[in-house]
């Protein structure tokens, strides 16, 4: 087990490592200039070109931009080291500190549509795979491809406009305040539903065709319970999805996050790619890299468990 | 199968989806029936709210005035102060400032407002004003371009004396721009409790891009506001802006997107303040480009645009064609229909025949084998403006494309020379020869396409000499109009600021600068 | 679900789709508008006899746009999905297959960096090397959309693994490549088939969502994604502007969605194969 341990936070380490590599070659090789950015662009007057250039010169410099990429990085890593994760280019602040104020609203919003998109998934999914076949299902069906093909500002609009403009239920601002939160985590769970319901719904099915759940039914076994029994089954990949979605909601659901003003991770990487502010979407991505990372070992410790026996034969659906 | 105990949640959840889905079809009714509807909020406010809620697109990022816009936002929310600001009508009044006196042509004295103080209570004199404008210099890439030919020193306690390098410069117009925002430069500005500012507003609290709170700043030493706080919110979408202004959980909403207008005119709950700033869209070209190093090519684009079309289509209606580059500033609004004086598709087809640009059988300009062709970028919210402007060449039998995106490719397009056309509208609003030089000097910084015109040179050369008001204007007047027949650039119409405001408020003031221009000292909330 | 039911659903699908890619093949055949005449007098008309879905804010027919721009879109979004399908069954399938290989381990530790990147910065990156056309968002698209489909591809290789028929299979000596394409391949087929009708509207709609980057296609060519993306600003006020590509869009779901699912229960009529 310890060796198992050493050998997972090790590979842990490698891909925070490699990512990072990547990551800071990658925002560097985007087009656009920060340092002219942050002198700035139109709506201004024009400047005098010698002046502009020596300007930019020294605020390349001070940005610490005028080094070759590979030892921007190495500074990059060797602060890093100091648990210090820059200062941003554009607001002159910690990015630690930053993210930090960004990172709790986004987890909570991302929480809550994760328990309503698995909740309501869960239901319908069994309800459709248990009524598979009748109007119930197909009109399902119908709901899960509309869902997913419908642009989520659309939704998030419509919802605004009735909620908050027509009846007044809803408040719009910039708080990321408890009362705040059921409508975009609605909306999102609403727009995350189909996936959990067609998992759900395709896996039941494909369990209570198997030999040992029709043999029980056939022994008599009531179909409520066959359900649960083929549930157990089904929890494992619904897992696996709900690890997915989790990642993707807190990497930013930058469209939900706009629409709704809720000022979450997804906000502060869009600006730090309208900004070029490298510091910031360094910053971001690793922090995304270690989630992620670490998400993937809880879905393997939630699979260990739910079902201690099934670990060997299922631990490579764990990697999922 | 229990099909009793399945059917109710089953039920419940459908309500939910159906919900969530109707997001399809009854849009229609909903933005229909919105103006009718309101009503219920806008009763709620009628007993007079205390708090002013500001909604925009970004506030902030920063309490230090020397960080990139953090000025612009302070100057806008009441919170700082510059020595003189552009009124209305565009001409400029002291504010900090008590008057202004050109000595000589290179010195100016300026006398500060006697009773002027920070919110701190300490004394605004001559040294702090220098302080605060030596701080930006230093730490303000951003106020370069208004103060570098300037230098400050303090008289006495209440007068400062500013040397020019240039001769006859308007330092009260340049001192007017919110970068030289006068803050107490012995403070630190690293939070809330340690800035210290002049304005009729106090920060009170401050979340970084998210929401800034003011009060009334009691120390104050001019006539103080009636509202008692002010809070300035980050809302980045535009729609739900909008929708925030119609729900009445803001009273102010900034940067409306033009496309609302229809809508917003239709609410009884809102105004709207529509004025066109100081700034002209403007097509640069590239005169590197062989093909546009005829002046008849760039004529003949200049006549084909039909600006009047463009507004519509691109800006809903909601500014006024501009054919010379600087009208679109007040102060030389005569020269609004200079030079393109109408829509000349014929005209622009004659000019092209002359250059050598002949149409083929397939209706396309071609010479020595090429078809005439145009790319032009375009970045933010003008892609419309970009599509209907290759509509309207295209039908000079042009090859137009249009490549809309970041504004970094534009940025990384011009390093490398490829490009042949982009859109940008820099500000109008300044001096007028620091704003030609700057657009058509050969070393001006919006000077992309590399236009080098002797006239012009010898026109600004004049320019920067004069020494009355009256000539200054009329050689601004020629080189603007001169260059507009050069046409190294098109101009089109000025950008429109769009603000919707609560009709339970009163005393907004359309300016055509609105992005500094938000609070003042006379708004007050009004039973509706 | 009996087979007979999985053919009308299969049918049903093939119908439909046939339907839409006729509709939009015959486009310049079905509708007298053009695509790209505009119209100052006929801005955001609502739908008429004459415009049936209305008219866009430059006064251009949104049906016939709709047509026109079909054809882009099917054409290069399937080809995109299509790669992003082929990329992730091999790669995914090898995965499982050498399960704890050094391939393997490298693979999923690509993955999980592939997703917590801002899919953003990579298609800026990719339109800054290479340029901002429809083909280079795609581009950008593939090299991130393979992923759901190897993770997919690779736990079905993994439990089919242990089926007894491909124990048979390896006790009688059938070499891995065979095993590989004979059993395994198979298997993970249907239900990535599924998967991916269902990531064709997650593929359009990232289109329309990253247009403001100024990537896909470019004016005035009509395009599903960058029609949704233009329509949002007049979406409040003159909500048709959205629906025409908004329903080709939900229809071509529909029709994938119901060949997919159709397919899988004929190629595993007796145990549906499991999803995750």
């Amino acid at each position: 087990m310890g060796r198992r341990l050493l050998i997972t936070v090790l590979q842990m380490l490698i891909t925070v490592f490699v990512a990072s590599l990547v990551l800071f070659a990658l925002i560097r090789l985007a087009p656009g200039d920060p340092a002219k950015l942050l002198i700035g662009r139109t709506m201004e007057i024009a400047w005098d070109a010698a002046a502009y250039e020596t300007t930019l010169n020294e605020l390349r410099e001070e940005m610490g931009l005028n080094g070759s990429v590979f030892s921007q990085y190495v500074s990059w890593i060797g602060s890093l080291l100091q648990l210090d994760l820059g200062t941003s280019f554009y607001t002159d602040r910690s990015v630690a500190a930053e993210i930090g104020e960004r990172l709790p609203s986004t987890l909570l919003l991302a929480g809550t549509a994760l328990i309503i998109q698995t909740v309501i998934g869960l239901l319908v999914g069994i309800l459709s795979a248990v009524h598979s076949g009748t109007w119930f299902d197909t009109v399902v069906r119908l709901l899960c491809v509309g869902l997913a093909s419908v642009p989520g500002f659309v939704i998030g609009l419509v919802l605004l406009l009735v909620l908050a403009v027509q009846m007044g239920v809803y408040e719009i601002s910039s708080q990321a305040a408890l009362s705040r939160l059921w409508l975009p985590a609605l909306t999102m769970g609403l727009l995350g539903a189909p996936q959990v319901v067609r998992v759900v719904r395709a896996n039941l099915l494909s369990e209570l065709g198997q030999v040992y759940i029709q043999s029980a039914l056939s022994r008599g076994l009531g179909s409520t319970r066959a359900v649960w029994h083929a549930m157990r089954n089904v929890l494992l990949p619904t897992i696996t999805l709900m690890g997915l979605s989790f990642t993707s909601y807190i990497s930013g659901a930058v469209v939900i996050e706009s629409v709704f003003a809720w000022p979450g991770l997804g906000e502060y990487a869009l600006n730090g790619i309208l900004h070029k502010d490298y510091p910031a979407l360094q910053g971001y991505a690793l922090v995304m890299v270690l989630s992620v990372v670490v998400i993937h070992l809880m879905v393997e410790a939630l699979y260990v468990w739910l079902d201690p026996r099934m670990m060997r034969r299922k631990k490579e659906a764990a990697h999922e | 199968m229990n099909r009793k105990k399945i059917i109710w949640p089953m039920l419940v959840l459908l309500i939910l989806i159906l919900a969530g889905c109707s997001g399809n079809q009854p849009v229609t009714e909903g933005s229909e029936s919105a103006a009718p509807t309101n009503e219920p909020t806008s009763q709620t406010d009628s007993k007079a709210p205390e708090e002013l809620i500001i909604a925009d697109q970004e506030i902030a990022a920063a309490l230090d005035p020397v960080q990139p816009l953090t000025s612009s936002y302070l100057v806008a929310i009441g919170a700082g102060e510059t020595l003189f600001k552009a009124d209305a009508e565009g001409k400029i009044q002291p504010i900090l400032a008590d008057s202004a006196e050109a000595v000589d042509a290179a010195t100016w004295e300026i006398r500060l407002k006697p009773n002027a103080q920070f919110w701190s209570g300490k004394k605004l004199d001559a040294e702090a004003v220098v302080a605060s404008l030596e701080r930006s210099r230093e730490l303000d890439k951003q106020i370069m371009p208004y103060i570098q030919d300037l230098t400050f020193s303090a008289i006495d306690e209440s007068t400062l004396q500013v040397k020019t390098a240039r001769a006859n410069m308007d330092v009260p117009l340049n001192l007017s721009s919110y970068q030289t925002l006068i803050h107490n430069a012995e403070a630190s500005y690293d939070s809330v409790e340690h800035m210290d500012l002049t304005g009729m507003y106090a920060v009170t609290a401050f979340e970084p891009q998210k929401r800034m709170e003011l009060a009334i700043n009691e120390n104050y030493w001019g006539p103080k506001p009636t509202i008692a706080r002010v809070v300035h919110e980050q809302i980045s979408d535009e729609q739900t802006r909008m929708l925030s202004v119609l729900s009445g959980n803001s009273h102010i909403a900034q940067k409306m997107p033009v496309s609302a207008i229809s809508q917003l005119q239709a609410e009884e709950a809102v105004t709207l303040s529509t004025t066109p700033a100081s700034n002209t869209q403007t097509v640069y070209l590239n005169l590197n480009r062989l093909k546009f190093q005829d002046v008849k090519v760039r004529q003949a684009l200049a006549w084909s645009v039909n600006r009047e079309e463009l507004i519509v289509q691109a800006a809903e209606g909601q500014s006024f064609p501009v054919t010379t580059w600087l009208s679109s500033n007040p102060a030389f609004a005569e020269a609004r229909n200079a030079v393109y004086t109408r829509y000349d598709l014929d005209r622009a087809g004659q000019l092209l025949d002359e250059a050598g640009w002949v149409l083929d059988g397939s209706g396309v300009r071609m010479k020595d084998g090429e078809p005439l062709s145009i790319k032009l970028m375009t970045w933010g919210g003008d892609r419309a403006l970009g599509e209907t402007l290759q509509y309207q060449w295209t039908q000079l039998g042009i090859q137009a494309e249009v490549q809309h995106g970041d504004y970094s490719l534009i940025e990384t397009a011009r390093e490398s020379g490829e490009w042949d056309a982009f859109i940008e509208a820099w500000s109008t609003f300044g001096e007028p020869f620091t704003l030609l030089s700057g657009q058509y000097a050969p070393t001006g910084g919006g000077n992309y396409g590399g236009f080098d015109d002797a006239k012009t040179n010898e026109l600004l050369q004049q320019l920067s000499e004069a020494s009355d008001e009256a000539s200054r204007h009329a050689l601004a007047l020629e080189v603007n109009a001169h260059v507009a027949e050069q046409a190294p650039v098109i101009s089109l119409y000025p950008r429109s600021q769009i603000t919707a405001i609560s009709r339970n408020l009163e005393g907004f003031v359309d300016h055509f600068r609105p992005f500094e221009n938000l609070v003042n000292e006379n708004l007050k909330f009004v039973s509706p | 679900m009996n087979s007979r039911r999985a053919s009308y659903t299969l049918g049903f699908g093939v119908a439909l789709l046939a339907l839409l890619a006729g509709s939009v093949l015959a486009a310049s055949w079905l509708s007298p508008n053009d695509p790209l005449a505009m119209n100052v007098g006929a801005r955001l008309q609502q739908p008429s006899m004459e415009h049936w879905l209305g008219t866009d804010r430059f006064g251009r027919d949104i049906l016939t746009r709709t047509l026109h721009g079909g054809q882009t879109t099917l054409i290069s979004c399937g080809l995109a999905l299509l790669s992003a399908v082929l990329i992730g069954l091999l790669l995914g399938a090898l995965a499982g297959m050498f399960h704890g290989s050094l391939f393997d381990i490298a693979l999923m530790r690509i993955i999980d960096v592939l997703l917590a990147f801002p899919f953003m910065v990579f298609a800026m990156v990719i339109a800054a090397l290479f340029g901002t056309s429809l083909f280079h968002l795609l581009l950008a698209v593939v090299v991130v959309w393979w992923v759901g489909f190897a993770r997919l591809t690779r736990s079905l290789v993994l439990q089919a693994k242990n089926s007894t028929t491909v124990d048979a299979a390896r006790v009688l000596g059938t070499s891995k490549s065979v095993i590989l394409f004979r059993e395994l391949l198979p298997q993970a087929f249907g239900p990535v088939l599924v998967l991916a009708t269902f990531e064709l509207g997650n593929l359009i709609l990232a289109i329309a969502a990253l247009s403001f980057l100024g990537l896909g296609s470019q004016p005035p060519s009509p395009e599903w994604g960058s029609m949704l993306a233009d329509g949002r600003a007049h979406f409040m006020t003159s909500p048709h502007v959205l629906l025409g590509p908004a329903l080709w869009i939900i229809l071509t779901v529909l029709a994938f969605n119901c060949i997919g699912e159709g397919l899988r229960d004929r190629i595993d009529p007796y145990e549906k194969a499991r999803i995750g």
